[in-house]
């Protein structure tokens, strides 16, 4: 709960900083996606986190995400903040690096289905691109982060 | 504890998640709702203060790069400006002699843009002009180049932008000089595809395309691009025209609503 309030300016501050001045080729960093991962991982109680993970999604769809369906995010957060949270104590401590990657790339998978009007049916490429591009430049800015702000031992020890 | 109360702790976990999901389901299905629309646009309107520093530093940022493109761009204009004054002088004498109808003047008004929202290639974007401004829904948004996009909901002082690189995005355009007509839509970054092009069409690479006289929500002659290359269909009788936008969609700061509706 506490890494849910105590990163929160931080996590808009920095998402507004990839959307609006950070963009590689078009495609920008998501942030929140990152920060809802992080933040579920240490939470025990995985109905909170779950719902923490929709009520942010709530205010990113609504606030800072305008080019992409009212609802996508609410749907990845929640989705993904579940099983953050859910399997975090089987896996996190010794997989720290590639269990909180692996949740990106379903996160941005799953934003990538909704894209442009279910562009998975429409351009395949386009989604493929859009997937891989995003997440790996999320990933990228992500262990940057968790290098600055020390945030593995943080979540660990939480 | 009762049996509902014992149901309910035994599957919260999965309850919350099935909440969540069947909550944002909802939303996303009922994203062309008024109420979804409106409460959108409201709360963009709210936390547009957000923005602000951010496009301010990005101004700044590229204020030298800017100045600079835009003196030599005044200065080409300029020296276009001449010729065309002879060429319209001869126009309008012309027009008035075959009794063609008046056209009307542009009019039109500066909007910068707030957010662009996180989206690759972005779709759509939030301009800082709403109906306070006199800006309505479908009315076209143009950059300094050419067009960019159309208004798809407005609120007192922001409005949302649906842009060209949209994939839903459909655009009735001709190329000129042969006034061949065709649909246009977003493939990929800068490029466009026309399609339903007739083969006989005369058409070359370098021609200029602009908004056709057949589109409902913009105005006949708006710039929109410059073709690249053309493609024969071995299947039909259409030809394939993909175009470069005369407008960069990565770097879009300042846009400009056209306010007279068009009559259909």
């Amino acid at each position: 709960m506490s890494f849910y309030i105590k990163y929160f300016p931080v996590a808009v501050v920095l998402q507004l900083i990839f959307s609006e001045l950070l963009t590689f080729n078009g495609y920008q960093a998501n942030i929140m996606l990152l920060y809802v991962i992080l933040c579920s991982m240490p939470l025990g109680n995985t109905s909170q986190s779950t719902f923490y993970g929709f009520l942010v999604g709530l205010f990113t769809d609504f606030v800072l995400f305008s080019g992409i369906y009212v609802g996508a995010s609410s749907l990845v957060f929640s989705v993904c903040a579940f099983w953050a949270s859910k399997i975090s104590f089987n896996f996190a401590f010794r997989n720290f690096d590639i269990y909180w990657i692996s949740f990106v790339h379903l996160g941005v998978f799953i934003y990538s289905l909704f894209r442009y009007d279910f562009f998975f049916f429409n351009d395949f490429f386009l989604f493929l691109s859009n997937w891989f591009f995003v997440t790996y430049f999320t990933c990228f800015v992500g262990f940057i982060l968790i290098s600055l702000f020390s945030l593995k031992e943080k979540i660990l020890n939480a | 504890m009762s049996r509902f109360q014992l149901i309910f702790k035994t599957y919260q976990e999965k309850i919350t998640l099935t909440f969540c999901i069947i909550f944002s389901l909802c939303l996303i299905f009922n994203n062309d709702s008024d109420f979804i629309k409106n409460s959108k646009i409201n709360s963009l309107d709210t936390f547009s203060f957000l923005y602000q520093p951010f496009n301010w530093l990005d101004n700044q940022l590229f204020l030298n790069k800017k100045l600079e493109v835009l003196s030599s761009e005044n200065l080409r204009l300029s020296l276009e400006n001449q010729v065309l004054k002879v060429h319209e002088t001869e126009n309008i004498r012309y027009r008035e002699f075959l009794n063609f109808k008046k056209r009307d003047d542009i009019n039109f008004i500066g909007a910068d843009v707030i957010s662009k929202g996180v989206s690759a290639n972005m779709s759509s974007l939030i301009i800082n002009r709403g109906l306070n401004d006199g800006v309505a829904e479908n009315f076209s948004v143009l950059s300094s180049k050419g067009v960019i996009g159309k208004i798809t909901s407005v609120s007192e002082s922001s409005s949302e932008v649906q842009l060209i690189s949209d994939v839903n995005f459909r655009l009735s355009v001709k190329i000129v000089p042969d006034e061949v007509e065709g649909i246009l839509r977003w493939i990929g970054d800068d490029i466009c595809e026309i399609a339903e092009l007739k083969k006989i069409s005369d058409i070359e690479i370098g021609d200029i395309v602009l908004t056709s006289n057949l589109s409902i929500f913009f105005q006949p002659n708006l710039p929109v691009g410059e073709v690249i290359s053309i493609f024969e269909k071995s299947d039909s009788s259409d030809r394939v025209v993909k175009i470069k936008l005369f407008s960069d969609l990565s770097t879009v700061n300042q846009l400009f609503v056209l306010l007279d509706e068009v009559e259909n």
